[in-house]
């Protein structure tokens, strides 16, 4: 199902109505806290018949009592033919004062349920009830996957601002709006006739006829027996006929009473469907129930959050969406690529993968991957797919593979390219199921699987050129990474090291830039970010930025990497040719798998060379003094020993429980880091043991080698590295 | 607020005669005082000379929840099935007016009949028989007021 769809459309088009049902039903919940301020306490043990006795006494002419859902008790009675609504202590029985609904919400309860428009009114409210329901349904199926699924939905929320700001107030009030539109139909269905409250006709009754006098109301057993708190409407008998009856709505049901003889004529208990909607009405408008009242309120007052955030990222969303040049019709094409994207960015390869196939003379066709179909004249297909959370497919493609296993075979030969990021389990897991069903279809194959970490420019090109030699002809891919905005950073200050392999390194600080709150609602500043997100940089004339491990929080105020000059480098040339007080552009790109949540655990830090950036940002973040301790590997003390300093302070300041270091180049500097894991190994096993969430940086072979050590090291526990990544207590940030 | 209507009593009521030529036109008005409150829900009903129920002229409110408000005219006419057929519309707001016109039976006039309004009103209080009115010949064109809602009821007689 193409949830996303339903959502945003039904919030484009029900959101804007909604808007005033949110607004007037947030104010709509004050009354219930106020009359409550206003309600005097009702005695437990007061029964109907106590107070109806008092009201006899202290209101002449009375002829109804209500008890409304604050407390409050209404009198209703003539006094000198003049019609009277007194309120009344419930203790006492005295009167208190003139009963006064307010005109301001009568007039905006009109709004809200009917906007003022009368039945048609109505029934429009109730549809918006309904949108809204399906609002915060389709909302709770895209919040569960974005999270990964129904169990992490208290898991941390990662993106855009405005995404934040949608997405974690979605999750807060989400059940609250979902039971104000269930309760808001319940409430249509009674007024409309659609479900019946009331299931048994007015009994006929048979009052007794001897003119005696009436019993007084404190002597009659059905109103001894039902305490007030129960009450709902208490109607005396007509002085002037003496057929009359007492009658008494209860939340438990309905009674008359014999004026003479006190005998109960009749009882019916309230029915289930009266029941049900007394509880629609009391979640619903918080009426009787104070505390809830202001709940509602926030809730109510979430909806034009709701869709001032909703807007602005359908208006993102859309401005993003790919232009393709002459595409052709699918059955006209020799070439059709098919893309599976949950977020827009695969769509960026595929539009330059189009235009290249169309440059070189192709007839291509370039669609979502959920048209998959082979038309007889297509000579290639290219599936471009990205992964999705845990291995599921992007939303729009959920039954592709269902339509893939469907299709018939033709002799066209087939070609899968999968984007994810090698720091999830699943990477590249969709692309892999696509390609395996392609095969096992029988389809000839154009290339084997290819998979692409983190939207690669480079690795794209390289597939882009094993393309050409298939095609037989040249392509020229000019693929321009859609990147996000960047900005402007200062550089403030930059500390150099030799470096280990002959390539110096340094630690690089800049300014991180206040922004007013309406450029970072409108994602123009750069968001907040957490030691282990990655930073990217882009180099003046260079299409493709490159990322770098940030070793400081927002929190701290400043942005820092830690970058070696590779030899060719040109984002590093670069980066190590400012000075301070330089700019450069860049952008902050989530690694929500990497960054650490705040935790009592144990944490153990396993790094290597740079690799050790976002592990001393982890350790400068650390002012819960979490017990972290860090593993660094290093050459030589003298050339690449980064945040020497800073480490040695940490340790004092009990940020860091422990430095373990070890150096590979010199005499009895320990080796690799590996090593030093394995002469701690009853260490390990016991912070293991006690929960630990180990995190490793560094390069691919580092990592590697430490997985391999700890793996022999967890042996003897019956554990893995595989089992703590299952348990999302390992995680990797590689280069 | 016009509601004209022409019903014949025929079917609920005991006492009417077939032949048209033997009836009469009653047309019946009645306006809201400003209670500041919703539009009001109004039954208006004949008893006969015993008090019992002789059949509904009009209900102004369309919605069933609201009628047992209407509690006179709901207990009374709880055994006709024909109430509401072809006698309800919507309800009237506060200082409206309703005109209801009935074709009632010429045996029905100075025999004791009432003239009945029930009327409620959203969180006020209910108002049975809020208006009582005996059909009399000499009773036409006479203006009186209700106890809460109605400001006056008269009726013509053609």
């Amino acid at each position: 199902m193409l949830w996303r769809q339903i959502h945003r459309w039904l919030g484009l088009v029900a959101g804007t109505v909604a808007l005033v049902l949110g607004l007037t039903g947030a104010v709509l919940s004050l009354d219930p806290v106020l009359s409550r301020w206003q309600a005097r306490p009702t005695p437990n043990s007061l029964s109907v018949a106590q107070l109806a006795g008092q009201i006899a006494a202290s209101v002449p002419g009375a002829e109804e009592v209500r008890r409304l859902p604050s407390g409050e008790i209404v009198v209703y009675g003539f006094d000198n033919g003049q019609a009277r609504a007194s309120r009344i202590d419930p203790a006492s029985g005295q009167v208190l004062g003139e009963y006064q609904p307010s005109a301001t919400m009568r007039w905006f309860k009109n709004l809200h349920r009917s906007f003022l428009l009368g039945d048609g009114g109505r029934i429009a409210a109730a549809l918006v009830a309904l949108a809204m329901g399906l609002l915060a349904a389709t909302g709770g199926v895209l919040l569960a996957r974005r999270l990964g699924g129904w169990r992490q939905l208290l898991g941390r929320v990662r993106g855009t601002r405005v995404q934040r700001l949608h997405v974690v107030t979605g999750r807060a009030v989400l059940a609250v709006l979902l039971l104000t539109s269930v309760t808001a139909l319940a409430m249509s269905a009674a007024t409309f006739g659609w479900v019946t409250l009331d299931a048994d006709a007015e009994p006929d009754l048979a009052p007794s006829t001897a003119i005696t006098a009436d019993l007084p109301a404190a002597q009659l057993p059905l109103l001894r027996e039902l305490p007030v708190r129960e009450l709902q409407k208490l109607n005396f008998p007509a002085a002037d006929d003496p057929a009359d009856t007492w009658q008494v709505t209860t939340t438990q049901g309905q009674g008359w009473i014999d004026r003479h003889s006190g005998q109960t004529l009749a009882w019916h208990d309230a029915s289930t469907a009266q029941r049900i909607n007394d509880w629609a009405v009391l979640l619903h408008t918080g009426e009787g129930a104070w505390a809830w009242a202001p709940v509602l309120g926030l809730a109510g007052l979430s909806i034009p959050l709701f869709w001032a955030t909703g807007l602005m990222l359908w208006w993102q969303a859309r401005s993003q969406r790919p232009r393709l040049a002459r595409n052709s019709a699918p059955a006209q094409a020799d070439t059709l690529v098919f893309v599976a994207s949950e977020n827009g960015s695969t769509w960026g390869f595929a539009q330059a993968l189009h235009a290249a196939l169309v440059q070189a003379g192709h007839a291509v066709h370039t669609s979502g991957l959920e048209h998959f179909q082979v038309p007889p004249n297509a000579r290639q297909v290219l599936l471009l797919a990205a992964t999705y959370g845990d291995g599921q497919a992007p939303a729009h493609a959920a039954r592709a593979l269902e339509r893939i296993a469907q299709a018939p075979v033709t002799s066209a030969r087939v070609a899968v390219l999968g984007f994810g990021d090698r720091q999830f389990k699943a990477f590249c897991a969709y692309a892999e199921a696509l390609d395996a069903a392609l095969r096992q279809r029988g389809w000839a194959s154009l290339l084997p699987l290819e998979r692409i970490h983190q939207q690669s420019a480079q690795e794209f090109t390289r597939w882009g050129e094993r393309l050409a030699e298939q095609l037989g002809q040249p392509l020229t891919i000019d693929y321009r990474p859609r990147l996000p905005r960047t900005t402007e950073l200062e550089l403030v200050s930059r500390q150099d090291y030799p470096g280990g392999a002959g390539e110096p390194a340094a630690i690089l600080r800049f300014k991180w830039p206040k922004a007013s709150w309406l450029d970072r609602l409108r994602g123009r500043a750069l968001p907040r970010f957490a030691a282990g997100d990655l930073l990217g940089v882009l180099a003046p004339g260079s299409a493709v930025p490159r990322l770098y491990s940030l070793a400081s929080g927002w929190r701290d105020g400043f942005v820092e990497i830690c970058v070696r000059r590779r030899a060719g480098g040109v984002c590093s040339g670069y980066l190590h040719g400012l000075q301070p007080g330089a700019r450069i552009a860049a952008f902050i790109r989530p690694n929500p798998a990497f960054t650490l949540e705040a935790t009592r655990r144990p944490v153990m830090l396993i790094g290597a060379g740079t690799g050790v950036a976002p592990l001393a940002g982890f350790i400068r973040g650390n002012t819960g003094y979490t017990p972290m301790h860090l593993y660094y590997g290093a050459r030589d003390p003298a050339l690449d020993y980064y945040f020497e300093d800073d480490l040695q302070r940490w340790l004092a300041e009990q940020r860091l429980a422990s430095l373990n270091t070890s150096f590979s180049r010199t005499p009895q500097g320990g080796g690799y880091v590996q090593e030093a894991l394995q002469r701690d190994a009853p260490r390990l096993r016991e912070l293991v043991s006690k929960g630990a969430i180990v995190r490793v940086c560094g390069s691919q072979t580092m990592a590697h080698g430490v997985a391999q050590a700890l793996d022999a090291i967890l042996a003897t526990m019956g554990l893995s590295v595989q089992q703590l990544k299952a348990h999302g207590r390992y995680a990797e940030d590689t280069f | 607020m016009r509601k004209p209507l022409l019903t014949t009593l025929a079917a609920a009521c005991a006492l009417a005669v077939p032949a048209l030529a033997q009836s009469r036109e009653v047309t019946l008005t009645t306006q809201l005082k400003n209670y500041g409150g919703n539009g009001a829900y109004l039954a208006v009903y004949l008893t006969d000379a015993k008090g019992a129920y002789a059949g509904t002229l009009w209900v102004a409110g369309g919605k069933a929840k609201y009628y047992k408000h209407l509690s006179d005219w709901n207990r009374l006419s709880a055994g006709d099935a024909k109430r509401l057929q072809g006698v309800t519309g919507a309800s009237v707001g506060a200082g409206r007016t309703l005109k209801v016109t009935a074709d009632l039976a010429d045996a029905l006039i100075d025999a004791g009949y009432e003239i009945h309004v029930d009327a409620a009103v959203e969180d006020m209080r209910d108002s049975p028989s809020e208006v009582r009115l005996p059909l009399t010949a000499a009773g036409a064109g006479k203006a009186q007021a209700g106890k809460q809602y109605i400001q006056s009821t008269s009726y013509q007689l053609k």
